[in-house]
Parts: structure tokens; sequence; C-alpha cells
């Protein structure tokens, strides 16, 4: 079966742990079934009347013996599956860490990050519980069931008694099995409700000026009292089956105890039995209560947690879509040019190509304008030329290998890239910065800062190059991401650098400033520029204007300005849209 | 108002603003005294609560009586037929009988109260909040209101649902199993409440080192989960900066840090659950070598022995639980504290006691802004002395650079703040004079960024209100030009929206939000740069509704787009706060100042814009 692929590997490691922990618990739960024998021993004893002081202490110390053999060992057998299961977790949640760093972009994109963290975390954490929980407590119970048993059956205690005894606790796990998805079933819904009342509550405080401005603020708390009485009906749904539930062991309980003193005290009186045994009897039957019940328990964590390992095994059976040939070569993108030819390209699943019949040679030094509308193909370009994702064979080549046949590290590694969204990590602004060449030294990375036009901004924070950012740290403005990340990017010196609309959030003044530091930086070494805004790239050697994946047109700023077409008229666009943006 | 701004103040800075690395100091008296308050209204419940909760306790306890009776008044002495162990067998089934039917009851009544407060809580919360002035919304983050609604009246819950519970249950066995301790063996009894202390202490001292474990553990959870979070997030970063082998080296740091954190707690746990068995086998054992010797010298019978020892098991249970809930009625408290300093806000604005009630269809939409001054709070005023007068019917166009006031402007007359000197009035009544219901009836806004619920298309045009038919919101729809759009939509004017309006472009919105404007009839317009963010065909779409939509309104207009303004009756040209310019279109170009200025940059030289008003932006 497919399931057993992440275990099999965790209990080729962890078995030693296991066994010794079974061992352990069986050890813990014979010792502890002598507990009722010994005291229906002191019984019978003191009945037959030749118990002696000295007796009396003996026993003491016996039963503190019990006591304490079952605490020690159980415990101790109890934290190495505990341990046992957080291993779980962390080896796991190592190879999935990993796993997620081959996967492709794409792969993203159609399951969302969300989804994966999920996965991530609380289905990890399921089966986890299941192995530690559910096995210490199987391990557990049915080791002391059996002992139990053994020990009642190996007393002078008639079969038929203990079967009459232990018939109502049979019940147990059956109510159990029974009551627990019923009861799952219901607290899903509590927690949905609530969900459903916490985004009520998120849409009401988000649009509360849209409330105001129409006064129906008494509808919208009529709507937010619905999501509320919601809750309190499905609490209540949820109360009605789990006290019953709850009410329900203990009575099962008292019946076998019933039964017991019924037949037992029968049987005592008729003297079939020893007092003694009447005793230990009832106690063995208190005594198997729990264990039954978290027989019960398991059955219902392992059959949760059996979804939960089926998506981590799907998750971890899923191949990247970008892999290595076997016989990649490095390639020199500092030397050899790109070319493009005949490139076409969809996204799997999409019914239209966002790039179709391209073709284009980059050549070593060169600076690329692209410009074109929101969905004309430009990120795409760039993702396929990083092999974020995979363009068909021979349609992209370097010098003259297919860019399938390159290795990963050399093509990456000599490129470049600066997204959009100026994504930065929860770390200092020094660690962002050199995030592609982690041993940069402070003058490299305040060269960086100072092109990116971001100096300025850092040394002004307190903690300067060392403020944290993030969560724990600060929040930087959006052109100052964008700036911080450029510097990212610059950095890294690469032969090829990708700009993917990266100075959309930088006001002009400042973007005029970082093209010239551009010109500077990049003399001699190939750059690519994507922007909406054509003042950003107005300089560069050629423009290719993109529409609809299709180069629509391509020369040179001046060229295109005088022909009639998609680049005047953007240009013509943003000199009014230019206005607006800088008067906001 | 000051007292108010005050009062918001201090329970902001009653806030954990740090996160929750420093819970504060729970305040169990007030807190009690609050839920005392809601709790009054159910007593009857409460009293049957704890009637049921005595009688399944006792049920419950009593059944080691009974067995101890059997013991020692039958099976020991040897005397009595079948019949009277028969007849325990009765009662004993009677009892647990009991036992079930009460502590169901018990269980249902409880919750049924304890969710009928928390509804009520929740209710009286939320409508608090939305009667809260802009400013409240404006200096609390909503991530915090959502906090309040949701997680602190979820801890009240876990109160009812949990504390109450096991403090009424637990509580009550321990003081019934020490009772039938002391019936059945005063000696015995004291040596047993001599141990209470003790295990109270160790149970306390260890509860306090858990908590500390604990919490370790999810801290390093939490920061594993948003490292994840974030690289994952980043991940075509990682990869395009080849740096999947750093970040994996990062996150087994983590990983590691969490599984340490992680060992510690599950082995302070064991350590603390057995030493607890520990305790408990003691125990017996002392008190099989004491009563042993008791039965031995015949001053106790041997059923009371075997009774003890049953009780000994039982009693180690409700402590255990007990120290548990701990933690929840810390949270709980503080919860409630917190809940109880939102209620406590009172709105900024509020209606006078006076304010009279106005047919919005009487009203010419004359505006007066009567030598107005306004600044936001700690801040420097914004408006001096500001006089504007606006006629019925008007349309009026206001440009301006960013903090030139433009927004504050509006949101004065739609009364979010008051000011603070001179008087907005509608047809010459001052507005503080009027019902805020009222009012916002007669004024009506249209953002920026449109709002969409959860909802229908007709919902969302005619903000739920049932009394609205859907005849009329589809008239609406048809006039603004947006029926097109939504007959081509999946399902209609039924289609659902969800919260942020997807599938729908920023136009499309806003011809919703224009709609709506239509359905509630409003006799002044504030349109607040509704027209940004859109390409130009649906901006034309927009120009054509707000010919609709300004058709016997007050209409101003803020806008960036100059086109939008150009036909305007009047053009207002703000500037800190003060009008700079005003006329029409043609009287403003003729003028050659501020206004014509724009309009030439509008038509070219962009660096001299941005000269002009980089400074505004970033």
């Amino acid at each position: 079966m497919q399931s057993t692929g992440l275990l099999k590997p965790y209990f080729a490691r962890t078995w030693p742990i296991y066994l010794g922990a079974f061992a352990l618990h069986a050890t813990a739960s014979v010792v502890y079934a002598y507990f009722p024998n010994l005291l229906g021993f002191f019984t019978d004893q003191l009945q037959a009347g030749d118990l002696l002081r000295s007796d009396v202490a003996r026993y003491s110390l016996l039963l503190l013996t019990v006591g304490a053999g079952h605490a020690l060992l159980g415990g101790y057998g109890q934290y190495l599956i505990m341990y046992a299961g957080r291993l779980f977790d962390y080896l796991t949640r190592r190879r999935l860490y990993t796993h997620f760093t081959a996967l492709s972009e794409h792969y993203y994109s159609r399951n969302g990050t969300g989804k994966l963290l999920s996965t991530f975390m609380n289905d990890v954490t399921g089966v986890r519980e299941s192995l530690s929980m559910g096995i210490n407590q199987l391990a557990m119970a049915s080791l002391l069931v059996v002992s139990c048993l053994g020990a009642m059956a190996l007393s002078d205690i008639p079969l038929y008694l203990i079967a009459a005894s232990v018939a109502p606790l049979l019940f147990i796990p059956w109510i159990v099995m029974r009551f627990g998805p019923v009861i799952r079933g219901r607290s899903h819904q509590v927690q949905e409700s609530l969900a459903a009342m916490t985004a009520s509550a998120e849409e009401q405080f988000g649009g509360i000026l849209v409330t105001k401005t129409f006064a129906v603020e008494p509808i919208m708390i009529e709507r937010f009292g619905a999501d509320v009485d919601r809750i309190r009906d499905h609490q209540l749904s949820l109360v009605r089956v789990s006290s019953l539930f709850q009410a329900l062991i203990p009575f099962l309980g008292s019946m076998s105890l019933i039964a017991s003193l019924a037949l037992g005290g029968y049987l005592a009186l008729a003297g079939t039995i020893s007092l003694g045994d009447f005793v230990a009897l009832t106690l063995y039957v208190r005594m198997l209560m729990n264990p039954l019940q978290q027989l019960g328990n398991v059955i219902n964590t392992l059959q949760r947690s059996r979804a939960s390992l089926e998506r981590l095994n799907g998750l971890m059976a899923v191949r990247p879509d970008i892999v290595e040939a076997e016989d990649a070569v490095p390639a020199r993108l500092d030397q050899e040019a790109i070319r493009l030819r005949d490139l076409t390209f969809s996204y799997p699943g999409a019914p239209e190509p966002a790039l179709a019949n391209l073709d284009l040679v980059i050549e070593p030094g060169m600076t690329l304008g692209i410009v074109g509308r929101t969905g004309s193909g430009k990120t795409t370009l760039a993702k396929l030329l990083l092999r974020a994702y995979e363009a068909p064979a021979g349609s992209i080549r370097i010098g003259g290998t297919d860019i399938r046949d390159i290795r990963l590290d050399s093509l990456r590694g000599q490129i470049g890239y600066v997204p959009q969204d100026g994504f930065l990590f929860s770390a200092t602004i020094r660690d962002n910065i050199v995030f592609g060449k982690r041993d940069a030294g402070q003058t490299e990375v305040e060269a960086a800062a100072k092109q990116a036009r971001v100096y300025d901004n850092i040394v002004a924070f307190p903690d300067g190059f060392e403020t944290k950012l993030g969560e724990r740290g600060i929040t930087l403005s959006g052109g100052q991401r964008q700036r911080a990340s450029l510097a990212r990017g610059l950095l890294k010196q690469a032969p090829l650098l990708i700009l993917d609309d990266s100075v959309s959030a930088v006001d002009a003044v400042t973007e005029t400033e970082i093209v010239a530091a551009l010109q500077e930086e990049r003399r001699e070494k190939t750059t690519i520029i994507i922007a909406h805004r054509i003042s950003a790239l107005k300089h560069a050697n050629l423009i290719i204007v993109l529409d609809g994946g299709r180069i629509a047109q391509r020369g040179t700023h001046e060229q295109l300005i005088a022909e009639p077409g998609l680049y005047a008229e953007l240009y013509a666009i943003q000199e009014e849209g230019g206005q607006h943006a800088a008067s906001r | 108002m000051p007292q108010a701004v005050n009062q918001a103040r201090t329970e902001q800075g009653g806030e954990p603003s740090g996160g929750l690395e420093r819970k504060p100091k729970p305040r169990y008296r007030s807190a009690f005294r609050i839920l005392g308050g809601y709790i009054e209204p159910h007593r009857r419940t409460f009293a049957l609560v704890v009637l049921c909760t005595v009688l399944a306790i006792a049920a419950e306890l009593f059944q080691p009586y009974l067995v101890k009776v059997a013991i020692d008044d039958h099976l020991m002495a040897g005397d009595g037929g079948y019949g009277s162990i028969a007849a325990i067998c009765f009662v004993y089934l009677g009892l647990s009988l009991a036992e079930l039917v009460f502590t169901y009851i018990q269980n249902n009544l409880l919750q049924h109260a304890g969710q009928s407060i928390v509804a009520r809580i929740r209710k009286q919360l939320f409508a608090h909040m939305t009667k809260l002035s802009m400013s409240y919304f404006d200096k609390t983050p909503s991530g915090s209101l959502i906090t309040h609604v949701s997680s602190d009246t979820e801890a009240v819950n876990q109160f009812f649902g949990q504390v109450l519970l096991t403090l009424l249950r637990d509580g009550l066995t321990l003081v019934f199993i020490l009772v039938m301790m002391f019936q059945l063996d005063a000696t015995l009894g004291v040596y047993c409440l001599v141990l209470l202390p003790v295990i109270a202490c160790i149970a306390i001292a260890f509860r306090s080192y858990m908590r500390a474990t604990y919490q370790l553990a999810r801290t390093r959870l939490s920061r594993l989960v948003a490292f994840v979070a974030e690289n994952l997030a980043g991940m075509s970063l990682i990869q395009a900066f080849q740096q999947q082998h750093a970040q994996g080296e990062r996150f087994q740091e983590q990983n590691t840090s969490y599984f340490q954190a992680n060992v510690r707690e599950i082995r302070t746990m064991v350590l603390f659950n057995r030493t607890f068995d520990l305790l408990s086998n003691l125990v017996i054992a002392f008190v099989v070598w004491v009563g042993g010797k008791a039965v031995l010298g015949a001053s106790l019978e041997f059923g009371v022995l075997y009774a003890f020892i049953t009780y000994i098991r039982q009693f180690f249970q409700p402590i255990n639980a007990i120290t548990q809930q701990w933690n929840t009625l810390q949270s709980a408290t503080v919860a409630v504290n917190r809940i109880w300093s939102v209620l406590d806000t009172e709105p900024e604005i509020e209606d006078r006691p006076q304010a009279v009630r106005i047919e919005r269809e009487s009203v010419a939409g004359r505006i007066d802004f009567d030598r107005i001054t306004f600044g936001y709070e700690g801040a420097e005023p914004i408006f001096r002395e500001l006089d504007l007068r606006i006629r019925p019917g008007e349309l009026i166009g206001v440009v301006g650079t960013t903090g030139a006031g433009k927004s504050s402007l509006m949101s004065l007359l739609a009364r979010f703040y008051d000011v603070q000197a001179g008087a907005v009035r509608i047809d010459g009544r001052d507005i503080r004079d009027m019902a805020q219901a009222d009012l916002h009836r007669i004024v009506g806004l249209v953002q920026q960024e449109p709002y969409l619920y959860a909802g229908s298309m007709i919902d969302n045009v005619r903000m739920f209100d049932a009394s609205i038919s859907r005849e009329e919101v589809i008239r609406a729809c048809e006039l603004v030009g947006a029926d097109q759009l939504i007959q081509r939509m999946e399902g209609g004017y039924d289609a659902r929206l969800s919260e942020r309006g997807s599938g729908l472009s920023a136009g499309e919105r806003q011809l919703l939000s224009f709609a709506r404007i239509i359905v509630f009839r409003p006799r002044i317009l504030i349109l607040d740069e509704a027209t940004a963010n859109l390409d130009s065909r649906t901006e034309q779409l927009i120009q054509q509704a707000l010919e609709v939509v300004s058709e016997g309104r007050t209409t101003i207009v803020i806008a960036h787009r100059l086109s939008t303004i150009m036909n305007a009756d009047r053009i207002l040209v703000l500037s800190r706060g003060e009008i700079v310019e005003s006329g029409t279109h043609a009287e403003l170009m003729a003028r050659k100042g501020y206004y014509e200025e724009l309009v030439r940059h509008a038509h070219g030289e962009p660096e001299l814009v941005t000269a002009l008003y980089g400074a505004g932006r970033n």
C-alpha cells in the first residue's frame, strides 16, 4: 500500500524505541494487574484471622511497590513513545521542507500555500498523534486489559463470573466508536460556525464606513446575530450527544459492578468464592474501565489520521516539474546570447497560450526593455528564462545549448531576479540584501543599497542594516520594499539581471535616479527591464512590446514613439496617468 | 468629548500591544462581578444545575459505600440471605441511573445557560462596536476588533463550558469524598486531609512549570509556522536565488528548537502525571498500613478500608482537573476584562438628546460649512474658520493635493468627526442636532474602493434591507448601466459575491455602489475619488452613471482626474485647509492660477508635476 511511504523509513529508525516502550508497558501492566489480587489476599487473610501486624506492613509495602513500579515503568514507556512521536514530527517536517524547495512554481500557484501549510502543520500533527497517543494508549490499554483478564483468569475467580462482570464493559469501545464520529462531526460544525462568525465580523469591520454611511447598522447587527445564534445551536446540539456519551461510560462501569456484586455476592455467600476474590473482582472491573475507553479512542484517532497520512504521502509523491537533466552542463551567460526561437508557451490547463511564436536574440551586454499590458506575457517570459516553468524543447537556447540541458544552479546562479512584489523575508535588512550572496562584505551591501536608492532609508533606522523586518520587526513601505529587493538583485552582480516591474511603487524622481544608476552599474552586462512605465526602460538598446503573448512591436524608444501603435498609445496614456499617479 | 478620547486611549493602553508576550494581570473580582450580572437572569437554571450536580455526585460517590455495606454487613458477617445483596444491587442500579440522568441534565442546562450568555455578550459587543465612531476604527486595527469578538468571547464560552463545570463538579466531588471519608472513619480522614495541602502544592508548582514549558513550545511552534509560511510564499525567490540549501538549514534550526521544546514539554508532563500516580499509590499503601493495623485492632471494619481505597483513587482526579482549568480561568478573566473595556468605550459622537428626526425627502440639500475649525486628535488643525456654502442641487468638484483636507471635509459633513468650532449645517440645521441615522441617510458617500459583502448581488445593492424590493434594485442597476454586466454573470442578480467582490472588476464594483445610491436616495452625494483606479473604458461607464446619480442631488466630487469634474457647476481648489480658488472650469482657466497649472501639467511635462507633488507621495 502507498500509505507506508512515510512510515516505513520512520519505523526503520525508531523501532528500538517502540520495542523498549512496549516492553516497559507490558511489565508495568503485569505488575499493576497484581494490585487487586494483593488486596484480595489481604482480605482473605484478614477474614481467616491469620493476618499479623507484620503482614499489614508487608502488604502496604507490596502495594507501594506495585504502584511505584507501574508508575515508573509505565511512565518511562509513555515518555519513550511520545518522544518517538515528536521525532516523527521532526523528521517528517524536515523531509517535507526539502521536498517543498524542489516543487515548482506551477505547483504552488495551483495548490496555494495555505493548503500546503495546513498539510505541513496539521496533517503531520494528526499522524503523530495517532503514532504517539494512539500507539501509547493502544499499548497501555491492551496490555493492561490482557494483564487484568489474565490475572483474573489465573485467580480463583470462576470464568463465568468474570465473563458476566466484564460483559457490560465490552460495550464501552463500541459506544466510543459509535459516538466518536458523531461528536466529531458536530464539533466540526461548531468550529465552522465559529469561523463563519469571525469572517462575518471581519467583513463588518472592514466595511464599517459603508455600513455607517447607509445607516444600516441595525441590519448588520441582525445579520451578525444570526451567525451568533448558529454557533449556539451547534454548541447545544454537540453537548446533547457529548454529555450523553460522557454519562454513559461510567454508567456501563456501574452496570459491570452491579453484575459482579449480584453474582459475586451470591457466590461469596454460597462460599464458592472467597471474600478476597470478590474484592479483587470489583477492583479489576474498575481497573478495566479506563483502558477500554482508551481503546475506543484509539480506533477513532487512527481513522482520523489515516486521511492525514494519505495526504502526506500524496504530497511526498509529487514529482518536481523542473528536474535537471542527467548530463546537464554549465552555461556562460556573460558571453553567450540567449536565443528564443518560435517560443510558444501555455500554462498547464490554460486554454490560450501565454506566449506565442516569440523570436528574439538577447545579446550579452545589451539592455532589453519589455512593455505591455497586464497579462501580455511579460512575467511569463522572465519565469521561462529562470526555468521556473518549462519552455518547449529547443525554444530557448543559451549559446548553443537548450535551457533544459543547463545545470539549474549554473543558470539561476547567473541570473539576478527582482520581482515586482518586493518580497522580503522576516530577517534583518542585511540578511535580505545578501540573500543571493551570503558572504558579501559590508561595502558591497552598502554599494548595492546606494545603487537601489534605499541606503538613506536604511541608515535612518536606529539599527541600520541590522533592522529586523516582518512580523517581529518593522514594516517597510511598498516603495522601500521594492528598492531593498532591487538591492538584493544588484548585489548578486549577475551576468543577467531581470527587473520584473521592480520600481512600479517608486516615485518618478527616485525612479530616474535608479535608472541612471542601473545604466552605470549594468554597463557591459545583460539587463532585462520589464515595466509598465515607459520612463523606466526608454534607454534600452531594444524594446519589445508584448500584446496577447506576441511581440507586437520592436525597436528603440525613438523608433517606437514615431510609429503608430501600442507603444505610442501607452506613452500618451502614461503622460496623463503619470500625472494622476504623481498627484496621489 | 475629550474625556471619551482619553478613555479610548487608556483602553488601548491596556491592550497587550506587544503581542502575546506578556499577559495583562487578570482582575478576578471585576470579571466575576461582570459575569455575575449575566448569570443573574439565569439564576433559576444555575440553581437547577447545582442541584443536579449535587445529586449526580451524591449518586456516584454513594456507590463505593454500598459495596462497603455489602462487604461489612453481609459478606463479612456472613449473615442475611441473598435478599439484602439483591436489594443493594437495586439501590446501586437506581443510583447509577440517577447519576446518568442528572449528569446529562446538568450538562445540558449549564451549556444552555452558558451559550445564551455568550451569545448575548457577542451580540452586545458587536452592536456596541458598530455604534462607535469612525475615529475609534481609525485608531483600532480591525484585527484586534475581531479578536475581541471571536477569541475573547470564546474564552468566556470556555469559562462556562469548562471552568464553571469543573469548579462545580470536581470541587463538589472533592468535598463529598472528604465528607464520606470522615463519615467512614475520622482518624483515617484526618490522615488523608493532611495530604491535601501537600498534593495541592505539588500540583501548583508543577503546573506553573508546565505552563512555562508549554508556552515555550507554543512560541517556537508559531515561529516555525511563520517561517514555513513565509518560505512557501517566497519559494520562487528562494529557487531563483538558489537558496534552497541555505534556507533548509535555517529551517532545521527552527525545527530542532521546536523539537527540543517538545521533548521538554512531554518530559515535564509525564513526570507530573506519574508523580501524581505515585502519590496516590503512596496514600493507598499508607491507608492500608494504618487502616490494616486498625482493622487488626478491630477498631475498623474491612469494608471501610475498602471504601477508603476506592475513594482515594477517586480523590486525585478532581484535583488534577481543577488545576488544569487554572489557565482557562486566567485567560477567561483577561478576556472578560478586555470585552468590558470595549463596552465601556463611549462613542465619541452621539445623538444629542434633543436631536430631531428629519424626513429625507424634505431636505433641499443646502450645505453650509460655517466658520469651522477642525484638526485630528493631537495634530495641528486642518481647517481654521473655513467658510463654504453650497446651494441645493449644485455639482461641486474638489481638487487639491494629498493632505489638503478634501476627505476630512467630507468626513465632517457625514459627521464621522465633530468640528471643534463653528458648525456644519444642512438646510440651515446644525447636523449635530440631527439623529445620526437620518443624517447618514441624507448624505451618501461613494469611496474609492467599493466594499462588497458576502451575499447576493441584490442584497449588496440594497444592503440587506429586505424592505427594498427586488424590482427597485433592478431598476437602479439599469439606471447606472450595471444591468448588462449583472445579466452576464452566472445567476444574474442572485449571483453570490464574496467579501472582496471577486469576479468583478474595480469599475463593475463601483457601478454597484452607484446603484446603492440610487436605491437609498440620499439628498447629498459625495464621491471620494470614486473614479480613480479605473481604466478609461470603465471610467466612461462611471461618468455616465455619475450623470444619472447626481441628477436632483447636491453632489460633491473629489477627483484627481480633472476630466471628471470639468463640467461641475463650481470647482474648488483646496490647499492646506483653505479654499484657494473657486469657480467654473472656464473661470479658473482664465484666472491662470493653481488650477490652470494643474490642467497644464495633466497634458504633459510630467517632471514638473512630479516636482509639484512628489513630496506628497510615498
